[in-house]
């Protein structure tokens, strides 16, 4: 997402995506891997930890999903590629996906499954194509790969 | 894609997250009362029916409303969440103040949430951890208070064998001397018979004497809603226990009932029954509390199913086996009335349809809306079993727009008089309901 085309972008808000932008992702991938645990072995340590992970994951997304707004549409709008679009998006709907996660999350016990299972599922595979693609665009350009 | 768009689907997103929570009840306590009560299918939520009224407390002169033909009186205030009442031989009332341990630990991001949420009904005050012991004064009619044992641990049910009064507390049954009159035990408990004591998500543990005094029948509610904190913290939970009063030991004397949160002798037939709040987030109607006889080696169905074979599936590992010998309560409360205090009066000085029935106390419950409960109902009997609806006889615990919550009805018993004794915890007050022709 950085590149030294886009001078307009603020440092603090560069710093901060880059430092806050990766948790969600690892948080949201544990949580899928707890689920199908859950899912497979009925016990409940791991659809709490489950539970945990998205709420969480949920948390840190706040400030880097603000700022990938404010720069995808506003501040470098001029600068921003389809791709960079096509990651708002699926970022959006991942997003969208966890929260009713962590409502689903909230039922007792196996009343969790397999919904929760699959709205895990879906959050992780549209946020792995978002960085995917990313990823696929910084290596058409002559910089470091790193978000 | 373009802003119209985005607003589509944040509002798309919102309708379903309304849609989510709707679960209004649809039917009454009175409609899903008796031994066959409607059961609708369960669902699933993502916000379950909630409605959780504000903790204010009675006004000065504020009382509960009562039924044509009764009076109601505070005899005692001021008290620190009253929860259960056990009336001496000599007449001395005693009043148990007690409230959760607050050991069950916060696993979950939900449980943070509900525990600020539930908190405003006033029904998480703390508990004082204390008997205190009410008396008659002889000449007027007012009532008064002594500090009767303190510092016990989440006491619930009390009972007097001979010159032993067994206080249960929630993990251990401890035993201490009673000499008729006095007004304050000053001797230390003993430990008699330890009860499951971890986690305690339902806390209470009522308590009932055989009548030759050789048996004490304890009342242990499970330690989960449907089994969310795992199968191995369950051991001797949701059951009735029988402790044999000479040698302290104990054994399952019914099992699978969920919450069995007050016991009872039927006066006609001798058998136990007992009264339990089932499960919630199924629904608004769903599942309704009940009072039923307890067979010496019954099981009810928790967690696997509920009224006989209607299986919960969110246990895991199903139990066809159990639940295929789960046995159907006699007699549905209605759901979310949350039973708490239950009372058998075979004879008493309210009017003649209040005679030879049982008296329940249902405290209501946060999983239901618009409320229920919330009020003291007496189920009339014949030849020993239920008949007909339950009749309300104390109500107005909440405002009328259902937004304000006064008092809560939890422990019932019966004075020397013949007059019913209801606890309040939210109200921290005595009530005494009489014949309005006295």
């Amino acid at each position: 997402m950085s590149s030294s085309i886009e001078p307009r972008r603020s440092v603090v808000a560069n710093s901060l995506y880059g430092l806050l932008n990766p948790i969600p992702f690892g948080l949201f991938v544990a949580a899928l891997i707890f689920d199908v645990t859950y899912f497979r072995s009925g016990t409940m340590l791991w659809n709490k930890g489950a539970a945990w992970l998205i709420t969480l994951g949920l948390l840190f997304a706040l400030i880097p999903r603000v700022v990938n707004l404010t720069q995808v549409w506003i501040t470098s709008r001029r600068f921003a590629t389809s791709t960079d679009r096509l990651d708002f998006w699926l970022n959006l709907f991942a997003i969208v996906a966890a929260i009713f996660n962590a409502f689903v999350h909230t039922r007792d016990a196996f009343a969790v499954m397999p919904t929760g299972m699959w709205l895990s599922m879906c959050t992780v595979v549209l946020l792995a194509i978002g960085r995917v693609a990313v990823g696929v665009q910084s290596s058409g350009r002559t910089v470091v790969v790193h978000e | 894609m373009n802003k119209p768009m985005t607003k589509t689907l944040i509002a798309l997103a919102l309708a379903t997250i309304v849609a989510g929570c709707a679960g209004k009840a649809s039917l009454d306590a009175a409609q899903q009362s008796g031994d066959t009560p409607p059961l609708p299918a369960p669902q699933n939520f993502l916000v379950p029916p909630m409605q959780v009224p504000d903790g204010v407390g009675w006004k000065d002169g504020q009382t509960p409303r009562v039924a044509a033909g009764l009076k109601i009186e505070k005899i005692a205030d001021g008290l620190m969440h009253p929860r259960q009442l056990y009336v001496l031989p000599n007449g001395d009332v005693l009043v148990v103040e007690s409230n959760s341990p607050g050991t069950e630990p916060v696993t979950t991001p939900k449980q943070f949430l509900a525990g600020m949420i539930k908190g405003g009904s006033g029904k998480g005050g703390k508990g004082g951890n204390r008997i205190t012991l009410l008396r008659k004064a002889a000449d007027s009619g007012s009532w008064e208070k002594h500090p009767f044992i303190d510092h016990l641990h989440s006491p619930f049910g009390v009972q007097l064998i001979g010159d032993s009064l067994y206080v249960a507390n929630t993990d251990a049954i401890v035993k201490f001397p009673y000499q008729t009159g006095s007004t304050q035990v000053t001797a230390p408990g003993v430990e008699f018979a330890d009860l499951p004591g971890t986690i305690d998500h339902h806390w209470t543990k009522a308590l009932l004497a055989n009548s030759d005094g050789t048996k004490l029948y304890v009342g242990v509610g499970s330690n989960s809603n449907i089994t969310e904190n795992g199968l191995d913290v369950e051991y001797r939970r949701a059951a009735v226990l029988e402790v044999d009063v000479a040698t302290a030991s104990s054994r399952i004397y019914a099992s699978g009932i969920r919450n069995p949160t007050g016991l009872g002798w039927e006066p006609t037939t001798g058998k136990l029954w007992a009264i339990a709040n089932e499960r919630d987030e199924i629904g608004a109607d769903l599942v309704p509390d009940y009072l039923t006889s307890v067979q010496d080696g019954g099981f009810y169905g928790w967690p696997y199913s509920y009224y006989g074979q209607n299986v919960d599936t969110r246990v895991t590992p199903q139990r066809p086996d159990l639940v295929a010998k789960a046995i159907k309560p006699d007699y549905a409360l209605g759901s979310h009335v949350a039973a708490l205090g239950l009372w058998f009066s075979a004879a008493n000085a309210l009017p003649d349809k209040y005679q030879g029935g049982a008296f329940v106390a249902e405290h209501g419950s946060w999983n239901r809306s618009p409320l229920s409960g919330y009020a003291v109902v007496h189920v009339a009997f014949q030849q020993g079993r239920p008949v007909g609806a339950p009749e309300p006889v104390v109500t107005g615990f909440h405002s009328d727009d259902e937004k304000d919550l006064y008092g809560a009805p939890v422990g019932l018993a019966q004075d020397k008089d013949g007059a019913l004794l209801i606890a309040d915890d939210v109200g921290n007050t005595v009530w005494r309901v009489t014949s309005d022709s006295h």
